[in-house]
Parts: structure tokens; C-alpha cells; sequence
């Protein structure tokens, strides 16, 4: 007997909008998504088990007992005093377990995005700000503006969800949607019969000009974009009603000043409050990052770039940032915790270096161990935050591996 | 195991029990009556010299959700506390270890969140599951959600309404529904920036007395414990007693609970606009039998707001110090307000927040329908109680600081005519018992038989009565010592506390409709089962029994 076309609805945690609205299809420890030749499809079916795969504890190139792969991690972390985990993604209790181990460790933790999340947070902690969320943006938001096009690659389904939705509780006419910066002919195209769509081309470094420029009554072309197309855009922007701004960081990282980029946006949109209701949505990145501020922040006061030390977590940007630390060979062990990315994982050889990662894991050079941990959502149940930090998810688990989980690999080794 | 605590000045109001020296017994983290024990006794602990009280329960306290942490994350440079036994994070917005560290060692033993939103719901328990030591609960926030109020503009029965709000309660793990600014937050997103109690809103047509009406109805009606539990309208704003009047008026002499009474208790009298209406809510409060409140008293300081009402913090940012602040319209569920902000004992307002939070105590005639809150941390952090106990305790340290504060105040106060001092009974009461009956915990604020052995210690021959209430020399969680002599001698994990009244299962249905077409979740989702609570929340749920069956 088979247990084929078992129909489960999977939570999706490969980004940080965890749709739970996704029916795959199960036979025996392999899923496929029902939903055919979209983005988020093959995305989510590459997690199945391929002759790539690695099921089982590997030391260096050789395959190990899970026991042996343990003992090998308390050598390599015994000997060396300072020991840093960088979180790739991981559900709430991963989070809840590195801290754990940190504390009896006294490691640093770090998240690959952190990076991202200080331009974000920092106008929250240096002015004001308004914030909204995608359920409101769905239902109120009669104007979005989207700063930057790689927001549609990361999530895939915020178009449908959340800016150009089938249907909406308050809103009577076609959204207005702004896409500023370099967007694809198709995805213009296709967003055209779901709402009003003006593209405007423009460099983002040129951001903070372009809003200024809205709020002038005497209009005057800026570099990069005619008096016409300004125009175009003041006169959506003063017409809606409940306007919403949406980016993601990584689409500013490259420019001159992400932060000034964000803390004009921000100023912007509090400013816009004024008088009309707005809100900023940014979207955060795919590896788990809003779970891993939330539960760092709670558990900690601080949401990243932490290090116990004498009994208390001391927080230093600077100074915990894995990647300067890793330059500066100031860490002798790295274990990297792994359970959803996609790409391949940057091995330094300048240190040891542990994974706990999904079966698919791939790496630029291999580890010196590497454990296979599940997947949150494929093979164990689990808590994840969405972008907007204020739903999370329950994640189910549709396959049966047999492997640990992250939570009981960091449990046995604290 | 039987562990007996023999011969303290026990303090049980539930069974009217005042300073009587008597034995209290424990077996499996319960109390049991000496007559009942069939077993040796294994621990005894002399209590002679010593107050026993069961272990205090704060009814409204901010510790867990979305708007907390986004305080911690806001005030980072706060964050730099040196207590080694503690983390490093600010007691204006600590993490959860330090959140449970500071309770247990001040002898609180069950805590509970007010403003919990429903789709937040998760995050919150996660929270709270984090925090040691004490049992704790929410309030679920109704009022200002699209479903709710598309409820009220189609005419729903009280019935379906009241399928709703059990509906919330058991999907949510909630104890009680709390409702912030009736439909002013909804209002809000609509660009209306203020709501009174008789004025519509713009898109629902819906006024806060009819969502006042409908909730404390349906509360009623189920037989849930706790009263509706009322942030009023126009929070902070002078000349707000009258809406706070209205509010209570709403309810139809149906049970209602008002919280932090102390923030909408304020005239426009005077030269500055701003005086007490202290006099005139606790007339209310002391006529109408139904009607409870907590106080949320202020202290001097630094701290920070936080409140679903996204309408009065977005109002409020202007006063915001440090300079940020930030506000949020939540999934068309509700909203939340972050603020932080300093009471200086110079300021006009500040100074007269702070006496009309005492008046309120001190006029109230009857301490089960009071309750000793600062809203943490709105008025001031949790670790503040032992001083506010001193403040209602001894008159003249009251009045010590009453003449520091700025002289024009006396003409809008009646504080300095206030002669009472609270007794150890009233604070034993306003505490323990009295929290326990309106939230419907059989189990806590009492020492009967079967009840959680939750007990505080403390040392009479401390003669600063602040430093007793800080410092309780014993904490029994459970049964187990928490804290002996100041020391952290266990970590205790405690559980959750809801209630469950029934409901016709077809509201599901309907919701399950909603959400598909408008919610970005599905309601599958968005419920959350004891399952889940108890294996990935981390805390089990302890569900209390409703006052009775279900009217309609
Ligand atoms: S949009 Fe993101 S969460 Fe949704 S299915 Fe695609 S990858 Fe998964
Ligand atoms: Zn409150």
C-alpha cells in the first residue's frame, strides 16, 4: 500500500509572507506542490529529497553516526573559546535553543540578514514611524507605492496576496499601484487588468528627491524623471486615501545610502499622516529573519549581534557582526544553523566550521561537520514569523525523514 | 511531599481570614487542610514574625505581544542595566526572563496581558511562555475589527455575537476580552482622529456605546468571569471624565471593568484646562456594584506607552521622549502605539496624573472593586508597586512628596485632604482576592483547600513597608520555593489561564468565508489548539469555569 495523494496544505516557510494556503500532494517522504508552473511551486518542490541529498551526519567527506558528528562538535567547540552561530533560518524554537546553547557557551549569534535589519530598525529607534501590515494593505491601502523590483522575486506572491488582490473589504474602485524602479515589461503587463500600475523608472539613490518633490506645489523636473511623469505621481500620492509604502532592504543595499533611502520613505509616509492615513510595509528577507528578531528581542532586549558574557547578553553591532569577525579571524568555531536556504552556504576556511543544515544544503566548500537537521514545515511542526511582525504561522510537518531537528541537536550539545 | 508553614499572620480575605496566626499546608503544590493530611509532614518552615498572603496577581500588565517588543527594540540604549543576575535589558521593557525575575522576587505569582490581539495572539503566548515563574493569561482585543463591526452594521444577533466573542476566546486562548477605544481605532484608519461615546464612525456608522453594549452583553451572557474590560475613549485627553461616565453608562448596569481609570479621570478646569475628576468617576465607582477598575497609577520617570490605541498614541507622539516613536494599523484587527516617556514630578499634568491616580485609591470605599496597577509599563514598570503600596499605606510619606511637586496643583486636588491609609487587609485584598474573583480563578488569592499553593512571605519586622512588599523573604510557586531569603532557588514555568464558553460551531463557517476573501491567513491558522500551545508555545493551558451556562 501506498500513500500516495495524500492531500495536506502546507505552510510555506521558505519566505517571510509563510503563506498556509498551499495544497501539496504527499507520497510516502515525497511532496509536490498541486499548484502548477508557479514561482513558489518549484521553489518549494526543490526540497525533496534528490541524489544530492544527505540524510546522514558527515564529518568532513565521510559519513558518520550522529553520536560521533556530536562528540566531534563538543571537541571542536571545547578547545576554543569563542564560538559564533550564524542563523540561516530557523524556526521559533531553533532561535529558542541557540540562545540556550549560547548561554551555556557564551557564544555570539548573529543572522546572515542582520545586515538588513539594522537599515530597517533603525528609523524605529532614531524618529518616528508608521507602520502597517498585509492583511491592511489587501483591504484599506487604495495606493501602494513599491520601491525597488527584487520585492516580487522574494515573495513571489505578495502581488496576488497583498498589492492586487481579488478581493477587498473597503475598497470600492482598481487599486493604484507605483512601481518605482526597474520593473519588467511583463510584470507591468500582466498587473494591468488587476489595477491602476504606473512604472516610473527611476534610480533609487535619487529616492528622497522624489518625495520632496511630491510635497512642492511648484513642480520642477528632478533628475531622472520629467515634470509630466512627477506630476503623474504627486497627483496619486495626494488622492489616496490610505497610501501604503513597500520595499525590501536588499533592493537599497547596493545603492549610495540605504539608510537615508529608508528614513526618507519613513518621513514620508509619517508626514502623509498628517493629514490622510499611510503606512510602511517593508518586506523582510526569506531566511527567517522576522522570527529571529522577534524571539532574540523578547528574550534578550536586543535582536541581534548578541554574545553572553559574565552571566548577561551584551548586544554590539559592530562588534558581533559575524562577517567582520570571520575577516578578522576573531572566531575559531562558526556552526551556521540552516534549515531554509535555497543558496549555497559560504564556507570560510578560516575557521571550523559546523552545520546544522536541511538535506539539501549546499555549501562552496564542505564543513568540517555537517549534521542534517529537518525542514520547519516539511518535516517538523514549528512557530515562524511573518514580514510584518505581527502574525506568525504554525508550521505542519508533511514528510517523515526521521531526522533531528535543530532544537535537538543545540539541546544535546548545550 | 507535605510542607508546613507554621504559625505566620496569615492574610486570606477570600475566607475572611485577617492576621490570623495559623499553619498553612502544602502537598503536591496544592494547599490542604490539616485534617486532611494522611501523611508525615516533610518540611516545616517556621513563620513566626512573618506575613502570609497568597501570592499576588496583577490583572493588567503589559508583558508580552508585538507592541512590547517593539519597545525593547526601540529603546535599546536602555538597555544597559548592570545587575549581574539579570540580563541587560531596561525594566521600562524587559525581556522575559527579567520580566519573570522581577515578579517572582516581588512575591507576583500569576500576571496578566490586557492587549492581546487576537491575530497576534501566538506571538504573545510565545512570549509569556518565556517568562518564568508565573502562571499568566490575556485579554483578547474586540472592538475594532472589521469582522466585529461588519457584525454590528448587518445587525447580527446578540446570539451570533456572542458566537463570536466564545469564538475568540477558546481560538486565541484568551481569558477575557479587553476592547481599546471602542472602534476608535478602526476609526482611525479611516483618518477619523477622534471618537466620542455617542459619535459614529465615519465608514461603519457605529458609535462606542453600541460596541460597549454588545460586548459587556455577550460577556454576560456567556458567563465569562472576567467584565469587559474597557479602555474608554478619548484616553488622556482633559475633560474626559464625561466619556468615562458615558462608557459606564453603556453598559446598562451589566458588570464592566475600566481600566487604568486614573488616564480618563481628567476635568478642564483651571487656567491650564487640565484638573481632577477623581471625585465624580469614584462616585460611580463606589454607587454602581457592577462597575470594577485598576487604576494605573503613574511615578515619576522614565518610561514608555504602549496601547492598541493607535488613535491616541498617533496624538500623543508629539510628547514622546526620547523623540520616536511609532504607530500601527494591524490586519484589520486593531492597532498598537508606541511612546516612550518621561513623568517629571516639575510638570503641571505629570504631577497631578499622580495625585489623581491616588485619589482614585483613596476614594474608592471599597478595595475588591479597585486594583493596584501602574499599567505597566504606561505609568511606571511593575517594580514600582511596593512604593505605590507605601503611597496608599502611610499618609505621611503620601504628603512628603505631595509638597515637593509644583504648589498650583493643590488647587485642582483634594489629595492633601485625604486622610486614609490603607491596612494590610485592603492591600491584601486589592491584590490577591480581589484580582482572583473578577478573573474567575478559583484556584488563586486564597489559601482553601485544593487551591494553587502560590504563597508570599513576608517579613513583619521590616518596618519600611516598602522595602517588605520588595523584598518577600519566601515565594512558593506551585509548592515549590521560587525565592528564599532573595535568592532565585528554582525555575518554576508556569501555565496559561482561559476560559471556553460554548458556541454554535457555524460562526466557523462564516469566519472561515471571511478569512479566505479577506484576511492574507487562514482561519485554520489562526486558531490556535492546546496542542499547539502546551508543545510549541511552550505553556500549558489551565481552563477556568464560566459563572454558569451559556443565556443566549
Ligand atoms: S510567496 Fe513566499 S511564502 Fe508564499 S508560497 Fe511563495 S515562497 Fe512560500
Ligand atoms: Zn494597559
Amino acid at each position: 500500500m501506498t500513500s500516495k495523494n495524500n492531500n495536506k496544505n502546507l505552510v510555506c516557510p521558505f519566505c517571510s509572507l509563510h503563506c498556509d494556503d498551499i495544497s501539496v500532494t504527499t507520497d510516502n517522504n515525497s511532496y509536490k506542490v498541486n499548484e502548477k508552473n508557479n514561482v513558489c511551486s518549484k521553489k518549494i518542490d526543490s526540497y525533496n529529497l534528490n541524489n544530492r541529498s544527505i540524510t546522514l551526519p558527515k564529518k568532513g567527506s565521510e559519513f558518520v553516526t550522529l553520536s560521533d558528528a556530536l562528540k566531534n562538535i563538543h571537541d571542536l567547540i571545547k578547545g576554543h573559546n569563542e564560538t559564533l552561530i550564524i542563523n540561516h533560518g530557523v524556526d521559533l524554537s531553533g532561535v529558542r535553543s541557540m540562545l540556550n546553547f549560547a548561554s551555556q557557551r557564551n557564544c555570539i549569534i548573529d543572522h546572515v540578514n542582520s545586515k538588513f535589519l539594522y537599515q530597517n530598525i533603525g528609523v524605529v529607534q532614531r524618529t518616528g514611524y508608521m507602520a502597517t501590515s498585509l492583511t491592511e494593505t489587501k483591504n484599506r491601502a487604495d495606493t501602494i507605492i513599491v520601491f525597488g523590483n527584487k520585492i516580487l522575486d522574494k515573495s513571489p506572491r505578495l502581488l496576488d496576496k497583498v498589492i492586487t488582490p481579488k478581493n477587498s473589504l473597503c475598497l470600492k474602485s482598481k487599486k493604484e499601484v507605483l512601481l518605482i524602479g526597474d520593473f519588467s515589461e511583463k510584470i507591468v503587463k500582466d498587473m494591468k487588468d488587476k489595477c491602476n500600475v504606473t512604472n516610473i523608472k527611476f534610480d533609487l539613490n535619487m529616492t528622497n528627491d522624489l518625495l520632496n518633490a511630491t510635497l512642492s506645489s511648484d513642480l520642477k523636473n528632478i533628475k531622472g524623471l520629467s515634470k509630466n511623469n512627477l506630476a503623474k505621481i504627486k497627483k496619486i500620492i495626494d488622492k489616496s486615501k490610505y497610501l501604503v509604502a513597500t520595499w525590501t532592504t536588499s533592493d537599497f543595499i547596493k545603492t549610495r545610502n540605504p539608510k537615508k533611502i529608508i528614513s526618507s520613505i519613513s518621513k514620508f509616509i509619517v508626514n502623509h499622516n498628517k493629514l490622510s492615513r499611510a503606512g510602511c510595509m517593508p518586506i523582510s528577507g526569506v531566511l527567517a529573519d522576522a522570527t529571529s528578531t522577534q524571539a532574540l528581542t523578547w528574550m534578550t532586549g536586543f535582536p541581534s549581534r548578541i554574545k553572553h558574557i559574565e552571566e548577561t547578553f551584551k548586544h554590539d553591532r559592530n562588534a558581533f557582526n559575524s562577517e567582520i569577525l570571520i575577516a578578522n579571524k576573531n572566531i575559531d568555531v562558526v556552526i551556521h544553523i540552516s534549515t531554509i536556504n535555497a543558496g549555497k552556504l559560504k564556507i570560510n576556511k578560516n575557521v571550523k566550521n559546523i552545520v546544522l543544515g536541511h538535506p539539501n544544503t549546499s555549501f562552496t566548500s564542505m564543513p568540517d561537520i555537517f549534521i542534517p537537521v529537518g525542514i520547519p514545515g516539511i518535516d517538523y511542526e514549528g512557530i515562524m514569523f511573518r514580514t510584518d511582525n505581527v502574525v506568525s504561522v504554525a508550521l505542519k510537518g508533511i514528510r517523515s525523514l526521521k531526522l533531528p531537528t535543530t532544537k535537538n541537536i543545540l539541546d544535546r550539545l548545550a | 511531599m507535605i510542607t508546613q508553614l507554621k504559625s505566620g499572620n496569615v492574610y486570606d480575605p477570600h475566607n475572611k481570614v485577617f492576621n490570623l496566626k495559623k499553619d498553612i499546608f502544602i502537598q503536591d503544590g496544592k494547599i490542604i487542610n490539616k485534617k486532611n493530611i494522611k501523611f508525615k509532614i516533610d518540611k516545616v518552615i517556621n513563620c513566626t514574625d512573618k506575613i502570609v498572603m497568597p501570592g499576588a496577581i496583577d490583572l493588567h500588565t503589559h508583558i508580552g505581544g508585538g507592541k512590547v517588543n517593539i519597545a525593547r527594540l526601540m529603546l535599546e540604549e536602555f538597555h544597559n542595566e548592570k545587575d549581574p543576575s539579570y540580563d541587560s535589558s531596561a525594566i521600562i521593557a524587559p525581556s522575559t526572563l527579567k520580566t519573570g525575575l522581577k515578579y517572582i522576587e516581588m512575591g507576583y505569582t500569576t500576571c496578566f496581558e490586557p492587549a492581546l490581539l487576537p491575530i497576534n495572539a501566538r506571538q504573545a503566548h510565545a512570549e509569556m511562555a518565556d517568562i518564568p515563574f508565573i502562571d499568566k493569561g490575556g485579554y483578547a482585543l474586540l472592538g475594532n475589527d472589521d469582522y466585529f463591526l461588519n457584525l454590528l452594521k448587518n445587525k447580527s444577533s446578540q446570539s451570533t455575537i456572542n458566537d463570536y466573542v466564545a469564538f475568540i476566546l477558546k481560538a486565541t486562548q484568551s481569558i477575557g476580552i479587553k476592547v481599546v477605544n471602542p472602534g476608535g481605532i478602526n476609526a482611525f484608519k479611516f483618518n477619523q482622529r477622534a471618537l466620542n461615546v455617542d459619535e459614529k464612525s465615519k465608514y461603519y456608522d457605529i458609535t462606542p456605546r453600541e460596541i460597549v453594549q454588545k460586548l459587556t452583553r455577550a460577556l454576560y451572557d456567556l458567563g465569562v468571569p472576567h467584565p469587559l474590560h474597557v479602555h474608554c475613549s478619548n484616553l488622556g485627553i482633559p475633560g474626559n471624565f464625561l466619556s468615562t461616565i458615558e462608557t459606564i453608562k453603556a453598559a446598562n448596569g451589566l458588570p464592566i471593568h475600566l481600566t487604568h481609570i486614573q488616564f480618563q479621570s481628567y476635568g478642564n478646569n483651571g487656567d491650564k484646562g487640565f484638573s481632577s475628576a477623581a471625585v465624580e468617576i469614584s462616585n460611580y465607582l463606589n454607587k454602581i456594584d457592577n462597575l470594577t477598575c485598576d487604576v494605573g497609577q503613574i511615578m515619576f520617570g522614565q518610561t514608555v506607552t504602549m496601547s492598541g490605541d493607535s488613535m491616541s498614541q498617533h496624538r500623543n507622539h508629539k510628547h514622546a521622549h526620547p523623540k520616536k516613536w511609532m504607530c500601527m494599523d494591524i490586519e484589520c484587527d486593531a492597532g498598537c502605539g508606541v511612546v516612550p516617556f518621561k513623568y517629571k514630578d516639575k510638570s503641571f499634568v505629570n504631577a497631578l496624573q499622580w495625585a489623581i491616580g491616588l485619589e482614585i485609591f483613596l476614594l474608592a470605599e471599597d478595595p475588591w472593586k479597585v486594583f493596584l496597577t501602574t499599567d505597566h509599563p504606561n505609568g511606571a514598570p511593575f517594580t514600582s508597586y511596593p512604593h505605590l503600596i507605601k503611597l496608599l499605606m502611610d499618609k505621611t510619606f503620601r504628603n512628603d512628596i505631595l509638597n515637593q511637586l509644583p504648589k498650583d496643583i493643590l488647587n485642582h486636588t483634594i489629595l492633601h485632604t485625604l486622610n486614609r491609609e490603607y491596612t494590610l487587609n485592603e492591600i491584601a485584598i486589592m491584590t490577591r482576592s480581589a484580582p482572583a474573583k473578577i478573573l474567575g480563578l478559583k484556584k488563586k488569592g486564597n489559601f482553601s483547600e485544593g487551591s494553587d499553593a502560590d504563597i508570599t512571605v513576608y517579613d513583619k519586622k521590616i518596618n519600611d513597608i516598602e522595602e517588605m512588599f520588595a523584598h518577600p523573604i519566601l515565594v512558593i510557586k506551585d509548592g515549590k520555593i521560587a525565592v528564599e531569603n532573595g535568592q532565585i532557588k528554582e525555575y518554576i514555568w508556569g501555565k496559561t489561564h482561559t476560559v471556553t464558553p460554548e458556541y454554535d460551531k457555524a460562526i466557523e463557517k462564516d469566519l472561515s468565508k471571511f478569512f479566505d476573501k479577506y484576511h492574507t491567513m487562514k482561519l485554520d491558522n489562526y486558531i490556535i489548539s492546546d496542542d499547539e500551545m502546551n508543545r510549541l508555545v511552550g505553556s500549558p493551558v489551565y481552563v477556568n469555569d464560566c459563572l454558569r451556562k451559556r443565556k443566549q
